[in-house]
């Protein structure tokens, strides 16, 4: 065998690229180990082993660029919590992957998403006007400087059909509480955080600043976000670039709410419920007992836990920019969590992020479970619930 | 001295409830006509106690013989004074715990181990400790280096005068070439500066110390507290009489030469870890090639080490060194590319968080075995390996020096091998395997064995590694520090201070007239009825000490303080002219020949169990504790070692009709666990010849048997009993019965 060529100048462009603590591994193998991956069969489970893709890049040798080595990765933060070494996997793969698409070489079936971006503000294809459609019917009030909230719509909320429900369902919830907050709208862009994973620094940098100066010259202080991805990017990354605020994830707020007596739910579900964490509320942002609280204050709703949750909770393979990612059928994490809510009992499989919602509903769907078992929001839930 | 023998049976425990206490007080009485044979619910009590010392007192007795539990519990209750003989049978472990009660057998094993009780007490002497003129409780440290001024100073600092001899002018030995240590203190990421002044003044300053520099060990004769050293200093000879030695003369890095797979020798830039220590401790630090300054750097760990072809053990303190010199250059400038190629990388303990600093510094870690050093043809050096962690080979990038970490050689294995005489044309081997030795010009010992410590297998002068660390093969000798076994600087220093406690231990116990580690205390000694001897050599050939040294006309000189009273002497002694006072071949072959042996209609069958005391007799106890059964007709006789057995012995038992004989000792072989070293192998080399008095008596061969047994093997030794039970079952009773 050719011997592959160590590059220190490779690696110092890894580390440089964001990969700070590519050096820090010692190669235990821990990660591999607890990575969703294992848990299903495939070709990509069979060549993506995050142990070896960091060993490459400490070397920066060639052969972590390989696709489906590169992009398979769902950031879901399980190797990282548990890393015995502290390494920031999730940068190792984000600098990683940014030293190939800055230099212009993004997977094809990513550049139509990245570019959506660039244009129109965000990924899905929607022209920038449409951003608001989903308000039709509703009452939005709109951001002023009056308002003590600035409710942030993930861009999935705000043009994938299914996923407008959840908007709508918590603009109704904080209308009901009396919330003081208001949207932006169009002018608004996609917060960036999975553009970010997937290697497109530049085109985070863009869409941050653009918000940042967006949201400072509304005079925007506190910021509700429906997604905990949006969540996690403003609390983390935002403010070094100049975006600081008061940032808080839905169910946060409203369980408060539920906690001052503004909020109630008498309407009863009668139904079992489990809850999927979804990585970034959980791992990535410590928020466990938020969406329990209000799942439990909803009656006749019989809850139960999934097999994996909280700390341990698995992936939905969303994150990471892979809910772009095309994955046989049997090789998706999201048949593990719709087996195991099904093999429980669970009438209800709910989570509280627009990622898990859509990996988890097209799980349910192409097993052919959704006469079993419904799939989503805890939104759309708590807004049922209310009389 | 007129023996009056007092027997006491202790009742509790379930002792009375399993036996006929009567009819075993019968054996003391009728038998054995005891001049007081009482019973005791509590013996272990105030009052029992005070019952045996009320008859020592005005019965007269002088030889006790307590029947009760183990006599490796409640020694310092049944302790009647080093005037007093006393002898203990276990019945409560051995007979009552391990076999049902109120039944004939175990009363008639219960008998047994009382007559072989009372037998032995009947000959036993009290002990008269052997005390010298003239001992010497200094303590001599020879090497100046870390681990020798360490131990200096502890044994200086515990009340003790040392004597240190170094070889070179200046005291300090490897730490003299070194530039800064790897850290000990938190943070641990930060190398060390040290104080080599403040290292040496620990006894350059004391009045207690008498140092030696540029001198050499010219000649150590006699033994523990009365070793005679010579000193050769400046062409002059000093004498000092010291009572124990600490070895710690140090070791060297293996021979680089050796390495020219690696490139050493090749190229120029191609170095060992010793010569970039001391181009940093000098501040000169260059390419040899050129000149040049160093812009990259790989280290090749393992150099020479965990390899077949030349070190097969691991240095231990190579990969932090390594560690702590990647540094050097981290800190000179952070952006020189550094390589560290390794197997392992063992950085135990706290070491770890300087391995992660490294790391973060940017250090290349490479995990596989080198596959080659080559020049790159601009003048640099790439080393290619085969890396483990990407399952490919790998090659680095050009670097200006490889450096190569090689491994320890103790300096005991520097040298031509000792042979203490070839045999003559036509004189058969010697089959005990003989200790290496190499003439390694350490200690210069005055002993027929030879004049360095023994070693183990890959030179290090070690004892026993598992158990007892610092012992040496060689009474009061206690090596320390990369001598003893590779090790850092900070283990070293704990090591030296382990081996100087050895040495004040050491001289104590002698000075006491008791022997040191593994029969700490023991107040006897083996003594020589001379008239007697052939001068067939055996005992000074086989003593596992050296303790025996031989006159012109091969008569063997014992030395008693240099003796762990192990016994090895009395077993291989063809004369059995060599006896304890409370140990001898007469004195068990007669508590053999006091077992009852029913006639063969009886279906009784007897075993003869001669068991190790360290670890063979105690995993008997462990069996009993734990209620494990086993068959009854086992007679058990403890041995202080199974190289103490003579062969007199076997042939006692066989012709008195015992159908088998069980030898339990412990494992021998390359990692022996023997308290004394050879003992269970010699017993092993004696058992070929057992088949001479086997054929002899026209018998078969399966009547003896040797079993190893460690301690913690007790769960097994109802099988291995059980299973000779059966197997002298098929071969049908011992046709001796009777005679």
């Amino acid at each position: 065998m050719e011997p592959k060529y160590v590059s220190l100048e490779m690696r110092d462009y890894i580390t440089g690229m964001g990969a700070e603590t590519l050096n820090w591994c010692m190669q235990c193998g821990l990660c591999t180990n607890l990575c969703p991956w294992r848990l299903v069969p495939g070709e990509i489970s069979e060549k993506f082993n995050i142990r070896h893709m960091q060993r490459l890049g400490q070397m920066g040798m060639e052969g972590f660029e390989d696709e489906q080595v590169l992009f398979a990765c769902s950031t879901c933060s399980m190797c990282q919590t548990n890393c015995p070494r502290g390494v920031k996997i999730v940068d190792n793969v984000r600098g990683m992957r940014s030293s190939i698409v800055g230099a212009g070489m993004a997977p094809a079936n990513l550049r139509p998403i990245l570019g959506s971006a660039h244009a129109q503000g965000n990924p899905w294809s929607g022209p920038r006007e449409k951003r608001t459609d989903w308000q039709q019917g509703l009452d939005v009030p709109q951001f002023d400087g009056d308002k003590e909230y600035f409710l942030f719509v993930c861009c999935h909320s705000c043009y994938d059909q299914r996923s407008t429900k959840v908007a709508k369902s918590i603009t109704r919830l904080l209308q009901r509480a009396g919330v003081s907050f208001g949207v932006i709208g169009a002018e608004e862009s996609c917060c960036g955080e999975s553009m970010r994973k997937l290697g497109d620094e530049e085109l985070f940098q863009k869409l941050a600043q653009s918000n940042i100066k967006l949201f400072n010259d509304k005079g925007v202080k506190k910021i509700i976000t429906t997604s905990p991805h949006c969540l996690w990017t403003f609390q983390n990354e935002y403010p070094e670039l100049g975006g600081e605020w008061e940032v808080i994830h839905y169910t946060q707020l409203l369980e408060q709410l539920l906690e001052d007596g503004k909020l109630s739910f008498p309407e009863s579900l009668g139904k079992r419920v489990a809850f999927h964490d979804p990585c970034y509320l959980g791992r990535h942002s410590g928020i466990y007992e938020a969406p329990r609280k209000l799942l439990a204050a909803v009656p006749g709703a019989e809850t139960l836990e999934l097999t994996r949750c909280r700390e341990m909770s698995l992936c939905c393979a969303g994150g990471g920019g892979r809910i772009w990612a095309e994955v046989p059928m049997g090789e998706r994490f999201g048949e593990l969590r719709i087996s195991d809510a099904v093999g429980k009992g669970a009438e209800i499989l709910t989570t509280s992020c627009p990622y898990c919602l859509n990996m988890l509903t097209d799980a349910c769907n192409s097993m052919d479970k959704q006469e079993v078992l419904e799939i989503n929001e805890l939104s759309e839930i708590l807004a049922a619930s209310l009389a | 001295m007129e023996k009056k023998i007092g027997v006491y049976i202790c009742t509790g425990c379930g002792i009375g409830d399993a036996l006929e206490i009567d009819a075993l007080a019968g054996v003391a009485t009728d038998e054995y006509e005891a001049a007081v044979c009482r019973q005791n619910a509590f013996l272990c009590s105030r009052e029992g106690v005070a019952e045996i010392k009320h008859d020592l007192e005005n019965e007269g007795i002088n030889t006790i013989v307590i029947a009760a539990c183990s006599p490796r519990v409640m020694t310092d209750v049944f302790d009647f004074g080093v005037d007093k003989v006393c002898e203990r049978v276990n019945l409560r472990e051995q007979v009552v715990w391990s076999h049902p009660p109120n039944d004939e057998d175990t009363q008639m094993m219960a008998q047994d181990q009382l007559r072989m009780g009372i037998t032995k007490a009947k000959e036993m002497q009290p002990a008269e400790p052997f005390m010298a003129e003239d001992l010497s409780r200094k303590i001599l440290v020879v090497g100046g280096g870390l681990a020798g001024i360490t131990a200096a100073s502890e044994a200086n600092k515990a009340g003790y005068e040392v004597v240190l001899v170094e070889k070179s002018d200046q005291l300090g030995g490897y730490l003299k070439e070194v530039h800064k240590l790897p850290p000990s203190r938190p943070p641990y990421e930060e190398l060390q500066d040290f104080d080599l002044g403040a290292v040496t003044g620990q006894v350059t300053d004391q009045p207690a110390v008498k140092v030696y520099t540029n001198a050499q060990i010219a000649k150590i004769s006699g033994a523990p507290c009365m070793f005679d050293v010579q000193i050769q200093q400046n062409g002059g000879v000093a004498d000092e009489r010291v009572g124990a030695i600490v070895l710690a003369t140090g070791a060297i890095p293996y021979d680089a030469a050796k390495l020219e797979h690696l490139g050493f020798g090749k190229s120029a830039d191609v170095i060992t870890a010793a010569q970039l220590e001391s181009m940093f401790k000098s501040g000169d630090v260059k390419r040899p090639s050129n000149g040049q300054p160093i812009t990259g750097a790989a280290f090749i760990l393992c150099a020479g080490s965990r390899d077949p072809k030349h070190l097969p053990y691991c240095s231990a303190a190579c990969c932090v060194e390594s560690l702590k010199q990647a540094k050097y250059f981290k800190q000179a400038n952070p952006e020189t590319p550094v390589y560290i190629f390794y197997k392992d990388l063992r950085a135990h303990g706290t070491y770890e968080l300087l391995y992660k600093q490294l790391q973060k510094d940017g250090v290349i870690f490479v995990r596989g075995d080198v596959t080659g050093v080559e020049e790159d043809g601009s003048g640099g050096l790439v080393v290619s390996a085969d890396d483990v962690l990407t399952g490919s080979p790998v090659m680095s990038e050009s670097v200006d020096v490889v450096v190569l970490a090689t491994g320890m050689v103790p300096t005991t294995a520097l040298g031509k091998k000792f042979k203490v005489q070839e045999p003559k044309e036509g004189e058969e081997e010697l089959a005990v395997p003989e200790d290496t030795i190499v003439v390694s010009n350490n200690l210069n010992l005055d002993y027929r064995q030879g004049p360095e410590l023994p070693a183990l297998k890959y030179g290090f002068p070690d004892s026993h590694f598992i158990c007892f660390p610092y012992e040496s093969r060689r009474t009061g000798i206690y090596p320390a520090g990369s001598v003893r076994a590779p090790m850092d600087y900070w283990r070293a220093v704990d090591d030296a201070t382990g081996a100087a406690l050895k040495a004040i231990q050491c001289v104590q116990m002698v000075s006491e007239g008791k022997a040191v580690h593994p029969r700490a205390g023991d107040l006897t000694y083996p003594e020589f009825f001379m008239q007697r001897c052939t001068q067939c050599k055996r005992c000074t050939e086989e003593c596992p000490f050296g303790a025996i040294n031989e006159d012109e006309k091969a008569n063997p000189l014992p030395n008693p303080t240099r003796c762990r009273r192990c016994g090895v002497c009395m077993g291989a002694c063809p004369e059995r002219i060599i006896s304890f006072k409370n140990y001898s071949v007469g004195m068990i072959g007669n508590a053999i020949k006091s077992i009852d042996v029913p006639d063969e209609y009886e279906e009784k069958p007897r075993i003869l169990v001669l068991a190790c005391e360290n670890d063979a007799y105690p995993a008997l106890d462990m069996s009993g504790i734990r209620r494990m059964s086993y068959n009854p007709w086992v007679r058990i006789v403890p041995v202080r070692c199974l190289g103490s057995m003579n062969l007199v012995w076997i042939a006692d038992a066989l012709s008195k009709g015992i159908d088998g004989i069980l030898l339990l000792g412990c494992k021998h072989g390359d990692d022996y666990q023997c308290h004394f070293i050879k003992g269970s192998e010699l017993a092993n080399i004696r058992m070929s010849k057992i088949q001479e008095t086997l054929n002899r008596l026209v018998l078969e061969s399966e009547r003896v048997r040797l079993e190893q047994i460690s301690i913690a093997d007790y769960s097994k030794l109802p099988e291995i009993l059980d299973s000779f039970a059966a197997k002298l079952d098929e071969v049908g009773p011992n046709p001796y019965k009777g005679y």
